[in-house]
């Protein structure tokens, strides 16, 4: 299949926004070349690609960010230049960006104005900016008030008062930039309702989207692009994530997930019995068995994640009783864990995982600094050689030996941050979100990883929002819920829908259990 | 993998080193440059000696609060905490002199390292374990050891014992093979502080926990004993400081060490550590201190700076020698 | 330093003792000086509690309470407090700054308060009931003049001055218009502060700067302690003097001892403030007109006088 096959004709009209055959060098690397689209109103066009494919390259250069080294933008089929953002902003392009860009002091009426106060005489006039700040979330179907201060906000309702704030003023086209990169599962669905609302209303829609499933539900065209390159623009209808995913890696994908093995399941090898985590976990016990893969699902603020920062000592926490191969423990700090043998992986790689400005070395050893250097003086060679290792075993992708940690992919931190928690050489690991926020590839290999330490008799607790990966994983998930444990799944019964209902709901307990002793 | 094509090609210069940490020396080299231009005597083995030893002080003290910025903190009390170690080490030298002679100097040395530990220990724990902003902690504990040593003089004047004044007067005026002992004493304390800092677990541990206390924290690091420590080690410098600066005019008074927090917290930046913490530079550290003492002898030495602005000119120097840093790291 | 603590405990406690029934009868004369932050106003502490304990011995109906207060807003508040809460026949002021206290004086003096001032002047002179203070400019002249007649008339100079004020800009006034006329050079004159750290690296800069110097002069003490010794360490011999003011009792000890290089000192002893409080108990004990302005002379200090202006226990 090739690019020139896979367009197809606009609905009606012709494209509000034309790329033709767009490109982008820095210095003499070339990162976007020759990608030609069309943007049509009505119409929801995702863009797909691996982490590097170009996607927020071309994303910038259709938002004026970025200036085209090559080819050129036509606007209503005449040719137009973005000079800044501001200038494609004023011919009705926004950007929702992926990451919240909000002052979290202020409230969400003066952060959707901000830099375009209204005034009167020079006096801001706060009422008429609340007003139409009113309006405009009403258009989205946001209900918070617009004096409300942004830092008391949800994750999810500052997603849409940054909507609201791209949106103010006229638009034809909003470009999504992984816009649900931030949500969690049950939020992202009024957000796609949102998207459609505008698609309806006749808004050019581009979506950027690491989530292929999202991408399938809400796209008309998709355009497919890889390492600077567009593989094509193709229908979505029949377009399944599993192809989606070989245009984007450009081999075929038999499954994501190594398949599973039959867990020889053997002594218990972390007991946690009745661990209170004031303010976020209540009365949770679990049992994780030698060479098993336990899955924990749950929506975020479940407690997951603060039922093992208590277990290592970082936050207050009571155990009834917490034992590691058979035998009590109390941890006081994650240095007394991980002598134990139990590893933890944060979810926060950027933030609590790795030092971003530093070199690759020193982040691998810093949680095993006793371990590789044996006296207080530091063994630079042999922690060059453990580097090596660890590049080697984990397949770390890296342009040099002198790179920061900052500097590398997230899939490649990840297997980074992976390797500095196995220098300890844990017997019981949990991995906190495994794969947020990375490519394809990346995940296929630490989930390969994951699956390979169990084999060499490890045991590990992966905790996830991403239900698909618990199930493609996991010998067996237990579902959290406002600090409790709602529910556990095995074998067939590890489904989407399932977990989804016992991370949602508490009637569900009962209601599954029922079904369970009918079937 | 999509890795190199991920990252803007331009980021491998923003990290590259070498240059960058040579910004203090080039800054210093500099103004030698322009010093020899302004008055050829600036480079009289005598100036120069007589400057560098000057600058020996701060520098000490700046090599400890190295480690405290580089760990994340800060010391706004090591002024007043030098002032009051000289003090408690001059009273207690007084005491002790008529009966044990001038082995009241070493005894007093020990005195005032231990009192500088102390203050040092009294600085982290109410930081760490107290919870407080280091800013605010450190002013507190500053109005204290000024307070102290006003007390301490009457407000006045403790001088040392003469008997004591000749035999301890080499520590500040006397060298070995040409070279002042402050000098010899911060080189020393720069080379251990440098090893300790690049070369041992516990620098490493020093400058992640300033570079991300989360990190550091999930990494199984001490937080608390790792930034009581770096205050320790500041006590520690400070005090020996001290021993330097008593035998140069052999008082302490209330105005020991004023203002000399934020000499010393220029020549840590100036160095090239951050402030915010997660990187230090003993050497640039040193350099830093050294680069404030030829800055105010040039001014002394020239001719064409009004006495009313030679502060003004100072903060523009120092302005200038933090952009040519900058420039010098792109 | 126990020592003056002991004394503020006594002084305390006899105020105590004396309790609200005598003390109603007796005369009060409030003393508000800055707190002992540097070595003059050690001094001033120093002679204001000597003051208010020989006095309080002396004159049964005479009673001296002293307050020190580190700021000018804290002595504001000091004696606000103080006219508040007790009968006050006279205030003794060494104001913080002129501007700040003015009104707040004048408060005072409307309740019908005897005014005494001491160093510092008030904005408004009519609220003075006394005025008691050295002659800055005194200090810098007299200095010159000696120097000058000792030099015969020519040599180089270099000039340590302080922070700038008024005192400061007095003291160089002074010693400017001493030599004027003279072929007495000034090399070079910078700030130092009035801090010895300060003055011995200004003056080790100043020997590497001028191959030539012949005398030197530190607007005060403190500062010349720190040229003294880095004078020492050049090893120079071509400076003949180096000369101070204030009369710090380690200078003096050197004009008592003879010293060469510093054979003598001017005074702006603050030894004023105990002068004041003595006129001001006069006026309550004396039955004689004390109102009016007196300027302490800064005569030299010789070998010979040195004595009279020695206090041994003074932190000054």
């Amino acid at each position: 299949m090739n690019a020139a096959q896979a367009h197809v004709p606009a609905p009606d009209g012709g494209p509000v926004l034309r790329a033709e055959r767009l490109g982008k060098a820095f210095g003499g690397v070339t990162v976007l070349s020759e990608v030609t689209l069309d943007i049509r109103p009505g119409e929801i066009h995702a863009i797909i690609g691996e982490n590097g494919a170009g996607k927020s390259t071309l994303m910038r250069l259709l938002s004026g960010y970025l200036q085209p080294s090559d080819g050129e933008l036509l606007m209503d089929g005449a040719p137009i230049r973005f000079h800044t953002p501001s200038h494609a902003q004023s011919v009705g392009i926004a950007l929702v960006h992926q990451e919240i860009l909000l002052a979290e002091a202020l409230t969400v009426a003066e952060n959707i104005f901000i830099g375009r106060e209204i005034a009167r005489f020079g006096r801001l006039d706060e009422r008429a900016m609340r007003e139409a700040a009113a309006a405009q979330l009403a258009a989205i179907g946001c209900s918070v008030s617009p004096r409300a201060r942004v830092g008391d906000l949800s994750i999810a309702n500052r997603q849409l008062v940054q909507i609201a704030k791209a949106l103010l003023g006229t638009h034809r086209v909003v470009i999504f930039d992984e816009p649900t990169a931030v949500l969690t599962h049950e939020e992202v669905d009024p957000l796609l309702d949102i998207i459609r609302a505008l698609k309806q209303r006749g808004v050019a829609i581009l979506y950027i989207s690491h989530r292929l499933d999202e991408v399938e539900r809400l796209a008309d065209r998709v355009t497919v692009l890889r390492d600077g390159r567009m593989v094509g623009t193709y229908e979505a209808e029949g377009l399944t994530p599993q192809r989606m995913a070989s245009l984007m890696v450009g081999r075929e994908f038999a499954s994501l997930y190594p398949p599973k093995l039959e867990p020889e399941l053997g002594e218990p090898a972390l007991e946690i019995a009745h661990a209170h985590v004031p303010g976020f976990v209540n009365d949770v016990s679990l049992t994780l068995r030698k060479g098993e893969i336990l899955g924990l699902a749950g929506m975020i603020g479940a407690g997951r994640t603060e039922l093992f920062e208590g277990l290592l000592g970082l936050r207050p926490a009571s155990f009834g009783e917490v034992r590691l191969h058979g035998r009590p423990v109390h941890f006081r700090s994650p240095a007394e864990a991980a002598r134990a043998g139990l590893g933890y992986l944060t979810e926060d790689r950027k933030g609590k995982g790795l030092l971003l400005g530093e070199r690759l070395a020193p982040n691998l050893t810093l949680a095993a600094l006793d371990r590789v250097h044996p006296f207080a003086r530091l063994d630079l060679a042999g922690e060059a050689q453990q580097l090596d290792r660890a590049v080697r075993s984990y397949d770390i992708r890296l342009r040099s030996r002198d790179a920061r940690a900052g500097q590398l992919s997230g899939g490649n931190q990840q297997k980074l941050l992976l390797a500095k928690v196995m220098l300890n050489d844990p017997t019981v690991l949990v991995i906190d979100e495994p794969t947020r926020g990375i490519d394809i590839a990346n995940k296929s290999q630490i989930y390969a990883f994951i699956q390979s330490l169990v084999r060499e008799g490890r045991s590990c607790i992966v905790i996830s929002s991403e239900m698909q990966e618990l199930i493609g994983l996991c010998d067996r998930i237990l579902v959290m819920r406002s600090g409790r444990i709602n529910g556990e799944l095995s074998g067939d019964a590890m489904s989407e829908s399932n977990v989804a209902l016992y991370a949602t709901s508490s009637v569900a307990r009962e209601r599954a259990l029922e079904e369970n002793a009918h079937g | 993998m999509a890795d190199v094509a991920a990252a803007p090609p331009r980021a491998q210069h923003n990290w590259s080193i070498g240059w960058g940490d040579a910004g203090p020396f080039l800054a210093l080299a500099a103004l030698v440059a322009i010093g020899y231009l302004i008055n050829p005597d600036f480079l009289s083995a005598n100036n120069i000696a007589n400057v560098v030893t000057r600058s020996a002080f701060i520098a000490i003290i700046a090599i400890g609060a190295t480690f405290v910025i580089s760990s994340g903190g800060l010391d706004l009390s090591v002024g007043s905490m030098a002032a009051f170690i000289t003090g408690v080490m001059i009273l207690f030298m007084n005491t002790v002199a008529p009966s044990v002679g001038t082995a009241a100097i070493p005894l007093g040395m020990a005195v005032a390292l231990v009192t500088g530990i102390a203050c040092g220990l009294l600085n982290g724990t109410i930081v760490t374990v107290g919870r407080i902003e280091p800013f605010i902690a450190t002013l507190g504990t500053m109005g204290i050891f000024r307070a102290l040593i006003t007390y301490m003089t009457d407000g006045g004047t403790v001088a040392i014992d003469r008997s004591l004044r000749d035999a301890y007067r080499p520590v500040y005026f006397g060298d070995v093979l040409g070279v002042p002992i402050p000098i010899l004493v911060s080189l020393a304390v720069a080379l251990v502080a440098a090893y300790v800092l690049y070369r041992t677990r516990y620098g490493r541990r020093c400058v992640a926990v300033g570079a991300n206390e989360d990190v550091a924290r999930y990494s199984g690091i001490s937080v608390t004993r790792i930034r009581i420590t770096a205050y320790v080690i500041q006590g520690a410098c400070v005090a020996i400081a001290a021993i330097c600066y008593v035998p140069r005019l052999g008082a302490a008074t209330p105005t020991t060490g004023l203002l000399w927090e934020l000499q010393v917290i220029t020549a840590v930046v100036i160095g090239g550590t951050a402030l915010r913490g997660g990187r230090g530079r003993v050497w640039g550290t040193v350099a830093g201190a050294v680069i404030l003492e030829f800055i105010a002898n040039l001014m002394v030495l020239s001719d064409f700076v009004s006495e009313y602005l030679v502060a003004a000119v100072q903060g523009v120097i120092i302005i200038i020698a933090m952009l040519i840093q900058r420039m010098s790291k792109r | 330093m126990l020592r003056n603590a002991l004394i503020a405990a006594g002084v305390t406690a006899a105020l105590l003792a004396t309790g609200p029934a005598s003390a109603a009868e007796k005369k009060v004369i409030a003393v508000s000086i800055p707190a002992a932050d540097h070595g003059w106003t050690a001094g001033v502490v120093y002679h204001a509690n000597a003051a208010a304990k020989e006095i309080n011995k002396a004159f049964p109906g005479i009673e001296v309470i002293v307050k020190t207060s580190p700021s000018a807003s804290a002595q504001v508040s000091a004696i606000e407090d103080m006219s508040a809460t007790r009968k006050m026949d006279a205030l003794v002021i060494l104001p913080h700054s002129s501007e700040e206290l003015t009104t707040p004086v004048k408060t005072i003096k409307e309740k019908g308060t005897f005014i005494t001032v001491v160093d510092r002047g008030l904005n408004d002179p009519h609220i003075q009931d006394l005025y008691v203070a050295g002659d800055n400019i005194a200090v810098g002249f007299n200095t010159a003049k000696f120097l000058v007649e000792k030099m015969g008339g020519k040599g180089n100079l270099v000039v340590l001055r302080g922070i700038p004020t008024v005192i400061d800009d007095e003291r160089i006034k002074g010693f400017q218009d001493g030599i004027k006329g003279s072929d007495l050079k000034i090399l070079d004159i910078q700030y130092a502060n009035w801090n010895s750290d300060e003055a011995f690296k200004l003056m080790q800069d100043y020997l590497a700067k001028y191959p030539q110097i012949d005398a030197v002069w530190a607007n005060d003490d403190d500062m010349l302690l720190g040229v003294l010794e880095a004078i020492k360490q050049s090893g120079r011999k071509d400076i003949k003097f180096a000369l101070g003011g204030n009369g710090m009792k380690e200078i003096i000890e050197k004009v008592k001892a003879g010293d060469a290089m510093t054979p003598v000192e001017t005074p702006y002893p603050p030894s004023m403030i105990k002068t004041a409080i003595y006129l001001t108990a006069a006026h309550f004990a004396g039955h004689a007109p004390v109102r009016g302005a007196l300027k302490l002379d800064a005569p030299l200090i010789t070998k010979d006088n040195a004595e009279e202006y020695y206090f041994p226990d003074s932190p000054f």
